[in-house]
């Protein structure tokens, strides 16, 4: 568990919980703890278990084993329509056959707040979503944009105090993903409300969460800020799934890179990897080795190289203001760390000719 | 049972099915299974390989293969022409297909029997020209059997081939299958699930039919007595324990044809979707 | 180039080979029928359908009728509903058994009720006392009726309450919303046209029965006797004008079910398309 965990009063707290779904473990005694009015993230690859736990906070399913407590109370027993949270669904859930404004309405009209309210609560929301005059539309009238930030708008309306949020940008298209992210994540700082998102894509997780708790095979591997996770990965799966990774078992033949112990593979992320043009004027040059470029790939605002070294094809990031290299050019490579990975256990390693140097990523 | 959905009404639901289900098919079931319990074997065996019995059930089988597989192929042209052609009265045809199932069985009978005798407008027309009586043979059974059974082939295949992908004929084009080949190479084999399946319910649909054959049957002895009618004359007798033993044999010829059907459809979707 | 259009030859021999096949087997029927109710002309098919025996006989297949559709509605919407919004053990068999009636001989299905109810039934002797006679009475009509149309409705509700999901249904859980709230404002809708189509359909099978109605009735004329029936009783006495008029009242029904249907579907392929989004 990270720090601030502890040192902050927990305010979902899943204890010992275990769920599974006929043979399948879905929750391997699952513990986790988030404190008021964070923005957390469970990430993990598909079947590791995040849905789930979203779902059992939600009270849409129920742990075969374990506790489940929510500002102070244990929840179990208590139904999630009185848990206090807004849920918006990965289809959304719309309903199909009601207008916007009745959709945003329903939490309220169930709790028989008078009309008058409503009416005012909507239009507040519409109006924070940016989707006023939509009101009368029905849910296939809308973009998939627009869906979202209604599903999140009915979330919202009968005031939660934690908001679930499955997989919320999985159905949209890549541009207005983006877009959403930010919006999402402005939204969510600016109503302070507890959040939790599921997501496979890690980018998503780092760049809209304040916490991420990484999930795999139905346990959590690690939990912490998307920089622990990012710098300080504690298990090997987080290592690899983090980030652009690459697997190397000889890691001993790189230069500058002694053998530790048998049985263990080394990982390698571009960012630990510079190339250099020959006769480009760096640090380290004296310490790197030649490969050769077999390909090249446009990043957008950048360029990733593969470069053969070692039987390895390792990815490197290069600007592209920088002079650019070709195809079967050879460079000189610099590798600043790996991370290494022996049975559970992970560990950095960095190059020896920094040793007297301190590395920042 | 788990632990309740989160969404309420599953008592109330539940609840709601299980006691009509068990008014009206769970208890006379068990009274079905209660009673066949009660049956001697030997009788039992007695009654069911009676010759009058054992005709029953070859005029009911016979009669109802041959309605089907008329059906099966004129059911694969109509959902055919219905998907892939457009023609003036196409919306009339593919209403029409479902007058079978809309229209009264005995009603059917009726007419079909009426007009099929060597006096009615068809029937004339044929025993006139060929010699060929149709009402009170086993070919004015087959005849009701037809108009019975149409529509089971249809509604199964037609939906299958609306949703074919052109792409697998494009492809198949690409490669320079001609219409023929893709046909039978392509296109058939998607909708053979679909065919053998309204061909079975079709099948099992006409082996217990009883309002439109009995008119037209005629019900001789060992020429037209279908099994239904068989069961129909027993329970006027109140010989419960024949009627019975007859209807047991029927259910199992029924269960037969589904369970095939069944274990078909299974290996075809484990073919295509690689698991069961 | 569209590969689909193909060999005219072809589509025109399949079209004209469908049209010949449909109008024999189908449309020359119905003609033969009304053709022949009028065979007396318009004042003897007036007295054959206004026969005192035929307006009950009408009267008893339309209270059959709405008897079973009331019952078959109230099961289909439960048990599609419970079938499709929850998990629990047992469900496939569950489904077998609602399909069950409808691949069992209408005799068979008679023959059944006659067992239960009956006077060697084992319920007969609990049920004599009280007064209430099943066999051979109006409520074996009635229950055979349902038996034969069980599934009819459920049927048609599955498939799109599949394809819609628990989504909705569990959003408005969530916010609290009892059960008839989410069943009213957020299932019925979805499946109000197939509902309707459920029920024409329902209809056109209950008032059509014969078979297993035949077994449990007893042909007492004017007391048991549904409209199918009654048909038989005219057709075998060789009153064939006046078989022929109750009939065509049958075939007026089977036309509106028909057109009925054909509005009902376009509705509820759109209903699905919708649930499937």
């Amino acid at each position: 568990m990270s720090e601030n965990s502890t040192v902050k009063e927990a305010y979902v707290e899943l204890k010992k919980v275990n769920k599974h779904f006929k043979d399948f473990h879905a929750t391997d005694n699952v513990d986790i703890s988030i404190p008021k009015g964070r923005l957390v993230a469970l990430l993990g690859p598909s079947g590791s278990g995040k849905t789930t736990i979203l779902r059992m906070i939600a009270g849409l399913e129920h742990p075969d084993s374990g506790e489940i407590w929510i500002d102070g109370k244990k929840v179990n027993d208590i139904p999630g329509s009185e848990r206090g949270i807004g849920f918006v669904f990965q289809s959304y859930a719309l309903f199909r056959y009601m207008t916007v404004y009745d959709n945003i309405a329903f939490g309220l009209r169930i709790k028989k707040v008078p009309e008058k309210e409503i009416k005012e609560k909507v239009t507040e929301l519409l109006k924070l979503i940016s989707c006023e005059g939509l009101e009368k539309r029905y849910p296939s009238q809308l973009s998939g944009g627009q869906r979202q930030r209604v599903a999140f708008a009915r979330a919202l309306a009968p005031n939660p105090n934690i908001l679930l949020l499955d997989e919320p940008f999985a159905a949209i298209d890549a541009k207005v993903r983006l877009e959403l992210r930010t919006w999402l994540r402005e939204m969510i700082t600016k109503l302070k409300i507890t959040s939790i998102f599921v997501t496979h894509d890690q980018d998503e997780a780092i760049e809209v969460a304040d916490e991420i708790i990484v999930t795999n095979q139905g346990r959590v591997e690690q939990a912490g800020t998307p920089r622990e996770l990012y710098s300080h990965p504690k298990t090997p799966f987080v290592a690899q799934f983090i980030g652009n990774s690459l697997p190397v078992k000889n890691y001993d033949d790189f230069r500058f890179f002694e053998k530790y112990e048998d049985e263990v593979t080394a990982i390698i992320r571009p960012e630990f990897v510079n190339v250099y043009k020959k006769g480009e004027k760096v640090q380290f040059l004296s310490s790197a080795e030649e490969a050769t470029v077999e390909d090249i790939i446009f990043r957008g605002s950048s360029f990733e190289i593969k470069v053969r070294l070692h039987g390895n094809l390792i990815s490197a990031y290069r600007s592209i203001i920088e002079p650019a290299v070709e195809v079967g050019e050879k460079v000189d490579v610099f590798i600043y760390r790996m991370f290494l990975i022996k049975n559970e256990e992970i560990s950095i390693i960095s190059n020896q000719s920094l040793k007297q140097e301190s590395v920042v990523i | 049972m788990k632990r309740k959905s989160i969404i309420p009404g599953f008592g109330i639901s539940f609840g709601i099915t299980i006691s009509i289900l068990s008014i009206v098919v769970l208890i006379p079931l068990c009274s079905l299974v209660v009673f066949t319990s009660k049956l001697s074997f030997s009788e039992f065996l007695y009654t069911v390989t009676r010759p009058r019995v054992m005709s029953g059930y070859y005029v009911s089988i016979s009669t109802a293969l041959v309605a089907s597989l008329i059906n099966a192929v004129m059911g694969m042209i109509l959902a055919w022409i219905l998907v892939r052609y457009d023609f003036p009265g196409k919306r009339f045809i593919d209403g029409i297909i479902e007058l079978p199932f809309a229209l009264p069985t005995a009603v059917a009978g009726i007419s079909l029997t009426h007009m099929t005798t060597t006096n009615g407008w068809v029937g004339k027309f044929f025993y006139d020209l060929f010699g060929i009586r149709i009402a009170y043979t086993r070919l004015g059974i087959t005849v009701a059997l037809i108009f019975i059974g149409i529509p089971f082939v249809v509604r199964s295949v037609q939906p299958v081939l609306e949703k074919i992908d052109i792409q697998y004929e494009e492809a198949a084009y690409i490669m320079g299958a001609d219409s023929g080949t893709t046909f039978r190479k392509v296109i058939f084999p998607e909708l053979l699930p679909a065919l053998i399946s309204g061909f079975t319910l079709a099948f099992a649909r006409c082996i217990g039919e009883y309002g439109s054959v009995v008119f037209i049957a005629g019900n001789t002895p060992y020429e037209t007595e279908i099994a239904p009618l068989l069961i129909m004359s027993e329970l006027q007798e109140f010989d419960y324990s024949a009627a019975t033993s007859i209807a047991l044999v029927m259910l199992a010829i029924a269960f037969v044809i589904l369970s095939v059907n069944a274990l078909l459809q299974a290996s075809v979707s484990r073919r295509v979707n690689g698991l069961a | 180039m569209d590969i689909r259009k193909e060999n005219r030859i072809l589509k025109w021999v399949l079209i004209i080979i469908s049209f010949v096949f449909l109008a024999v087997f189908l449309i020359l029927p119905l003609i033969y029928i009304i053709v022949t109710a009028f065979r007396d002309g318009l004042s003897g098919y007036i007295k054959g359908i206004t026969d005192e025996y035929a307006l009950k006989a009408t009267g008893l297949t339309i209270k059959a009728t709405i008897i079973a559709v009331l019952v078959n509605t109230i099961f289909g919407l439960a048990a599609a509903w419970c079938i499709t919004k929850y998990s629990f053990k047992g469900k496939k068999i569950l489904s077998t058994f609602i399909d069950l009636p409808v691949t069992v001989s209408p005799i068979i299905a008679g023959l059944i009720y006659v067992l239960t109810f009956g006077r060697q039934g084992a319920l007969y002797k609990y049920l004599d006392p009280l007064g209430i006679k099943i066999i051979f009475a109006v409520p074996g009509i009635v229950l055979a009726t349902v038996f034969v149309t069980f599934p009819f409705i459920s049927r048609e509700l599955i498939p799109i309450l599949t394809a819609q999901g628990t989504d909705e249904e569990e959003a408005a859980a969530l916010m609290g919303a009892g059960t008839f709230t989410i069943f009213r404002k957020v299932t019925l809708p979805h499946v109000k046209w197939a509902l309707l189509y459920g029920v024409v359909l329902c209809t056109a099978r209950a008032m059509g029965e014969f078979g297993a109605v035949s077994v449990l009735s007893g042909h007492l004329r004017g007391k048991t006797n549904t409209l199918p029936l009654y048909i038989e009783l005219l057709y075998q006495g060789y009153d064939f004008t006046g078989a022929f008029a109750a009939s065509s009242i049958l075939v007026i029904m089977a036309i509106i079910v028909l057109v009925l249907r054909l509005i009902l579907e376009h509705k509820g392929k759109k209903e699905l398309d919708v649930s499937r989004r």
